[in-house]
């Protein structure tokens, strides 16, 4: 029983996860911070809390993904670009062409895996750099965007409008019945999507053999394969999982604002990424949790939130809270990387 | 005669072959759907030459510039992603300089308001600092070529606001517009600007030992510190050189439009970047660059937009065109096409001897 439990810590300390420590510690020290300059004005509430996770589902959707191509070494420019090509399928379908949106919505599920197979099979196959394969389809997804329309459509459809404005309030027991919880707070489609993906993709890389094909390929490629692990399939599955994350990611932006613009999520990929940076993902492969990815997110939108808090400060602040943290969370990764290197 | 047919083998090896390829195919379907395409007239009024070759040229400065750089980063096997940023904090604080009392006189005039001299030489330093940081981040901490430069895009932008309070100001000192504007010898300014830039890195890289420094560097660091080249010197000058640029392109973009766009300035700049250095033949995992593979690379980019443009394509969807361009270049380029025409060009040089 001792030994159970000391393995459990052992696991616990093991020095593999410290960089998602890290995340989750920087995230609650902001957190508090948060709540001791502004705590008075809501910051502690659960609606707040809550609001993070509605405000940046599509991110972390998108994420889910991002981070598996990341743990394999490679890297997909293109999700943004894919999420915004969704997002006028469905506005484009169904205001102009009076679709129904489940029919808008599987084509671009096949527009989005098949364009994230292709790029990986272009990426394993014929050699091409992931960064430059993925940059041609963020050309090709954005230029089709614009050919659609060049300008914002309003979705204006009953199943979209009923999906956009479900909501579960979360209720709390006082006096002998349940009462909404004030001020109100209420989770939404795309915070159950974002928190489903998160669980799905944990099990994948945990629990399959897809997952862990994909940490040895991240690893060292070559010893993958010399291995006989099946280094091209998985690749290519791995670009077409992360097609369909954007494809979801972009249904969720889509109810989040109702309207398809051909330019929205510009510059997303490198939000996307730098989530799953600050979430511990090493960009150089084999390394990355989806617990971290997660709390990247968190930390990533806990930034925005204290400038509105705040008031005065000007957004653009924002942009340099987020690089200082990747800086802050590289030095730190720089820093486990070289001691753990020194150890062995 | 072995000797000839090991060049066509190599010639069908090389990227920048192809690229040219590539770009003479473009330029061919231009001229055959629009036989205009090649005149170029003479426009007395303003001094200079005007022909869509001269525009293909004159718009692809601002990526020429910033790829030559690129390709030193490439060749030392990283990328870097700051670029566009640096071109909006250039412009930024040229247009602070020039119009720093933009609250007292409201009209964008023919004056400026620092000396002309901070203006010019402010942003280059600004942006070749920054350049600088990129290079300590890679050489002294060790960090990834591609996450160190994510930094500065991130937050880039966010500086370039700052610095002029989100405002966008506009100005019309002529000192200012010539740089974007003007012309000289017949040609736009840009043109000289970015001739002068190709030439300047082609020799500092070919007539000195550097260029070899870096190859050497790129293709194994450890190897060439054991070798005795300061690899550490090496990638600080090369980001710094790249930041340098970038402040350059970033003049003259911004005395294109005699303002500063920092949401607009060098949008996806990067990304053109890396593609030019990658369809003119280096090699992304880094060793051996080729600057006037780059320089057509860059052109065949500026070529597509403007054939797009040509054809009164809605602008937006030029990134569609740009795309499926490319992808054909990259899927001509990749290793197992070239090799199969490499083989079979040999297996014919072998037929007919």
């Amino acid at each position: 029983m001792t030994n159970n439990r000391q393995s459990i810590l052992s696991k616990l300390t093991n020095p593999k996860y410290i960089m998602v420590y890290a995340t989750i510690g920087i995230f609650f020290v902001i957190y508090a911070f948060g709540a001791f300059m502004y705590g008075d004005k809501g910051f502690m509430t659960v609606r707040t809390f809550v609001n993070l996770f509605i405000d940046n589902a599509y991110f972390g959707i998108s994420a889910v993904g991002m981070t598996m191509v990341l743990i394999t070494g490679g890297i997909d420019l293109s999700v943004g670009a894919v999420a915004s090509l969704t997002g006028m399928f469905i506005a484009y379908g169904t205001t102009v062409l009076g679709l129904h949106p489940m029919t808008c919505i599987f084509a671009a599920l096949v527009m989005g895996v098949g364009l994230g197979l292709l790029m990986g099979w272009v990426i394993h196959y014929l050699n091409v750099p992931p960064f430059i394969t993925t940059l041609t389809g963020m050309f090709f997804a954005r230029g089709v965007c614009s050919l659609i329309s060049r300008e914002s459509i309003d979705i204006h459809h009953p199943m979209i409008d009923a999906l956009a404005g479900w909501k579960i309030y979360l209720m709390k027991y006082s006096a002998g019945h349940w009462v909404r919880i004030r001020p109100i707070a209420f989770i939404n489609f795309n915070v159950i999507l974002f928190v489903v993906m998160i669980i799905a993709g944990t099990f994948i890389l945990q629990r399959t053999r897809f997952g862990r094909n994909i940490y040895a390929i991240g690893g060292n490629e070559q010893s993958a394969s010399l291995m006989g692990l099946p280094v091209g399939r998985t690749k290519v599955l791995v670009y077409g999982f992360n097609g369909l994350c954007s494809v979801l990611a972009g249904i969720s932006y889509a109810l989040y604002v109702k309207s398809g613009w051909n330019l929205s999520l510009q510059g997303g990929e490198l939000e996307v990424i730098t989530c799953a940076v600050i979430g511990g993902t090493l960009l150089t492969g084999g390394v990355g949790y989806m617990i971290g990815t997660l709390f990247g997110v968190l930390l990533k939108s806990v930034i925005p939130a204290l400038i509105t808090f705040n008031g005065n400060l000007l957004s653009w602040w924002g942009k340099i809270a987020t690089g200082g943290l990747l800086l802050l969370f590289i030095c730190i990764q720089r820093f486990v990387v070289t001691s753990s290197a020194r150890k062995k | 005669m072995a000797r000839k047919n090991f060049d066509v083998s190599s010639l069908m090896q090389s990227k920048v072959t192809w690229a040219v390829i590539a770009e003479l195919l473009i330029l061919l379907v231009c001229f055959i759907i629009r036989p205009d395409f090649f005149s170029i007239s003479y426009q007395p009024s303003t001094g200079m030459l005007y022909g869509s070759l001269i525009d293909i040229v004159n718009r692809s400065a601002e990526i020429t510039i910033i790829s030559m750089g690129m390709t030193l980063v490439i060749a030392l096997g990283g990328t870097d992603l700051s670029v566009g940023a640096l071109v909006a904090v250039a412009g930024a604080i040229a247009l602070k300089f020039l119009r720093w009392d933009v609250l007292t006189y409201n009209t964008p005039g023919d004056y400026t308001v620092c000396p002309y001299i901070f203006v010019l030489t402010v942003p280059l330093i600004v942006c070749a600092l920054m350049g600088l940081f990129n290079g300590f981040l890679v050489a002294k901490g060790g960090i990834q070529p591609i996450i160190a430069t994510l930094i500065l895009m991130v937050c880039g932008r966010g500086v370039a606001q700052i610095l002029t309070d989100g405002k966008q100001f506009t100005t019309g000192y002529s000192p200012f517009r010539i740089i974007g504007q003007g012309s000289f010898l017949y040609l736009p300014m840009p043109i000289i600007i970015t001739i002068l830039v190709v030439l300047g890195v082609a020799i500092f890289t070919r007539k000195t030992a550097f260029g070899a420094f870096v190859e050497s560097v790129g293709v194994n660091p450890s190897a060439s510190r054991l070798s005795g080249i300061k690899a550490d010197t090496v990638i600080l000058i090369v980001f710094m050189i790249t930041g340098l640029l970038s402040g350059i392109a970033g003049l003259i973009y911004s005395s294109r439009i005699m303002s500063n766009d920092s949401n607009n300035a060098g949008l996806n700049f990067e990304m053109d970047a890396i593609l030019a250095v990658v369809i003119g033949g280096t090699n992304m995992s880094g060793g051996k660059f080729s600057l006037a593979g780059t320089v057509i690379g860059s052109l065949i980019i500026r070529t597509i937009v403007t054939f797009v443009y040509y054809f009164g394509i809605v602008a937006e969807a030029t990134m569609a065109f740009k795309a499926l361009i490319i992808a054909v270049v990259i899927v001509l380029q990749s290793q197992p096409v070239r090799e199969y025409f490499a083989k079979r060009a040999a297996r014919r040089g072998g037929e007919s001897r």
